[in-house]
């Protein structure tokens, strides 16, 4: 199927961040994340119901739940990785002007408490900051330098850029905060791939993928993990389909030794090829999305970057209005003050005049 | 090599520590010793290394994962084995591992035949690999789908001390070598770590084949940050090592609060290299030191072991806690190294050295 040819770019940029928050909301962590909204006692009891079903050997699984509480947080809607394109798209206007500029955001919030909640690599970071070990340090003494939380953000930086290059470089910069290795070289890798797709010329619109995929390679060397392993995606969904064809064939990838889902060099790869195999075969953003969700380990973040992805290419106009609606406001999990803000209304101010 | 100095001699300032330890084998200035003396005290230092290796593996096991303060309130200062019956656990097997491939390969060991040796004897084993980390388990799925050196080392946790816990044998093969110490750290390494995890390795290795050639602690400190990427956190970890005043401020500086395990290798090198450093080289100090810290604490002080071994050979060592240490269990590995000593590798070990008299190669 070619992909239809009336988009603008203005559609594609709410296209990336609505498509990363449709993603965000689709998997099954977000529902974790949201509730940190609710009272702590009310994670302190299902801690406790987990071990109670340890202990008791009963299958039935905690999920979160409010009791007493507004259950409200608890629907359906976007989690800790939309709010934190939100974070970076609102502080990256007007647009740094250099590698200083892009580090000094993060002094000035580090000092001020003002960094929202987020992974492992962005807590160690922020306690390397507050120790005074400066980027790119900062990055680099992390455990889990390889994570995808620069990634995420490298969403933000793929939407306000002015071409694809810029976007690298803004990622990059604002990835050695809190990365170093595959977590720097994703974030360049997925904010160009987002650059590249909502500067797509219309009339270019109806073959994308081979571009798409070619921005996405020129940043991640064979000869690194996430590289690596985005070709042997991509390679083992060549025969798939549809999106959910392929995901049992994208389960090969993920690791099952160490105990993190969120790894740049897997959850990049996935959604790469996802969105490789909807261009092809001209599957529903939607579907894509819901596929990812369909591994579970990945589907803290691998969702949020198939529907950038591909929400970048085919504008927000494409994604079903029932999940649109519901997914444009934050819930204000990792940043309170974020709280009920809508998503398009921060892309609107942000890329004004783009 | 002789000592050139005796235990417990007053350390030189650290500029002066530095500069002694860029002069290699200043050993060499010291009268011509007979062969067979020589032979004698190689094999002394290359057995306190892997001997101190087992000892702070056996010693630190029972306190693996915890913080000093429980480690403080269970059992309280921490002067000896915390149980009867100490045995050693992964650290001591992996590094009996890679001592059997030095024996067998040399100096010209290279990362295939090192990959060739995990898909053979470990890649097979069914039933998991008890009190390995995670490092060791996700190098065997690559090379289960395939991968090879350096891909095989390249996974999610290529940054843990598990080539850190088994780099001291390449030292030891290496014996006052430092590059080819640091080349051998590297060949195994590529095949199970990457980045961080290989610098780690690295470092040990050469502070082992610093300290047979007489380097103190400061110095071995000195070559072994030397070596690795002046940039790195490894690199970092070492320099805090060097400065920090005592087990809580080292503590406080290494131990990354949002990362919920203990075995990053930069971590862990800096605890050790800490304990020993903190100890003089004492071993009968240093090794408790390096468990009383807690964290990777059989890792931890089985290179401070390895060190502090390495530096005064087996005068070094408690009788006693020699005397606990028995074979290797192969609990972890199985039979590839089950029954295997340390005293024996260590012997082996010296006797594969280029160079080493045709007799001593024989002899036990």
């Amino acid at each position: 199927m070619n992909e239809p040819t009336d988009r603008t770019g203005t559609d594609r940029r709410r296209g990336a961040v609505l498509g990363l928050a449709v993603g965000d909301a689709a998997g099954w962590p977000a529902r974790t994340h949201r509730s940190r909204v609710l009272p702590g006692w009310t994670r302190r009891l299902r801690r406790e119901l987990d071990a109670f079903a340890e202990v008791e050997s009963v299958t039935t699984l905690p999920v979160p739940f409010a009791l007493n509480q507004d259950p409200a947080p608890l629907r359906l809607g976007p989690g800790d990785d939309a709010e934190w394109v939100a974070w970076t798209l609102a502080g990256s206007a007007p647009l740094p002007a250099d590698r200083a500029a892009v580090h000094a955001r993060w002094a000035v919030a580090v000092a001020d408490g003002a960094v929202p909640v987020g992974r492992i690599a962005v807590a160690v970071a922020v306690d390397n900051l507050r120790r005074g070990v400066p980027p790119p340090d900062s990055g680099r003494r992390n455990p889990h330098h390889f994570d995808d939380a620069a990634a995420i953000r490298a969403v933000a930086y793929g939407v306000l850029a002015t071409s694809p290059a810029h976007a690298a470089t803004l990622a990059g910069w604002d990835a050695e905060v809190t990365h170093a290795g595959d977590g720097v070289t994703a974030a360049r890798a997925v904010a160009a791939a987002v650059a590249t797709a909502v500067s797509l010329p219309a009339t270019a619109a109806s073959r994308p993928e081979p571009t798409l995929l070619a921005a996405l390679e020129a940043q991640l060397p064979i000869d690194q993990l996430a590289g690596r392993t985005l070709r042997r995606a991509l390679a083992l969904v060549a025969g798939a389909g549809t999106p959910a064809e392929a995901v049992p064939l994208l389960d090969e990838l993920v690791d099952r030794v160490y105990s993190y889902g969120c790894a740049a060099a897997q959850t990049v790869p996935v959604a790469a090829a996802l969105t490789a195999v909807a261009l092809r075969a001209g599957t529903p953003t939607i579907d894509a999305i819901l596929a990812a969700a369909a591994l579970p380990s990945l589907a803290d973040s691998a969702p949020a970057l198939t529907g950038a992805l591909l929400g970048a290419v085919r504008g927000a106009a494409e994604l079903p209005p029932s999940w649109a609606d519901r997914c444009r406001r934050l819930a204000g999990c990792c940043d309170p003050t974020l709280a009920g803000v809508d998503l398009l209304d921060i892309v609107e101010r942000t890329t004004r005049g783009q | 090599m002789p000592a050139r100095r005796p235990a417990g001699a007053a350390q030189p300032a650290r500029d002066e520590a530095t500069r002694r330890a860029d002069q290699d084998g200043t050993a060499r200035d010291q009268p011509a010793r007979d062969g067979a003396d020589r032979d004698d005290a190689a094999r002394d230092r290359a057995r306190g290394c892997l001997l101190g290796l087992a000892i702070g593996d056996a010693m630190g096991a029972p306190a693996e994962n915890m913080t000093a303060a429980a480690i403080a309130e269970r059992w309280g200062p921490v002067t000896g084995f915390l149980r009867d019956e100490p045995a050693g656990t992964d650290d001591t097997e992996y590094a009996a591992f890679s001592a059997l491939l030095l024996i067998e390969h040399g100096a010209a060991l290279t990362s295939e035949q090192v990959a060739d040796a995990w898909v053979r004897h470990l890649a097979g084993r069914s039933g998991g690999f008890p009190g390995a980390g995670f490092s060791e388990l996700g190098t065997i799925e690559n090379l289960r789908a395939g991968l090879r050196p350096p891909a095989s080392g390249q996974h999610l946790h290529s940054w843990s001390d598990g080539l850190a816990m088994r780099a001291a044998v390449h030292g030891v093969y290496a014996a006052g070598d430092l590059d080819l110490a640091a080349r051998l750290a590297a060949v195994d390494g590529a095949v199970s770590h990457d980045g961080e995890g290989v610098y780690a390795g690295q470092a040990v290795a050469v502070a082992v084949a610093a300290a047979l050639a007489g380097a103190r602690p400061g110095e071995m400190l000195a070559a072994a940050r030397a070596r690795v990427p002046a940039d790195s956190w490894t690199a970092a970890a070492l320099a805090t090592a060097a400065t920090a005043a005592g087990p809580d401020a080292l503590l406080d500086a290494l131990v990354v609060r949002a990362y919920p395990w203990t075995d990053l290798a930069p971590e862990a090198v800096g605890l050790a290299f800490g304990a020993a450093l903190a100890a003089d080289g004492e071993l009968r100090r240093a090794v408790p030191g390096a468990v009383a810290m807690g964290r990777d604490a059989d890792t931890t002080a089985a290179i401070a072991g390895a060190l502090c071994g390495a530096g005064h050979g087996m005068a070094g060592i408690p009788a006693e806690w020699v005397a606990a240490i028995g074979p290797v269990t192969g609990r972890c590995l199985g039979e590839v190294v089950a029954g295997l000593t340390m005293r024996d590798l260590a012997d082996r070990l010296v006797a594969a050295r280029p160079g080493t008299r045709p007799e001593a190669r024989t002899g036990r």
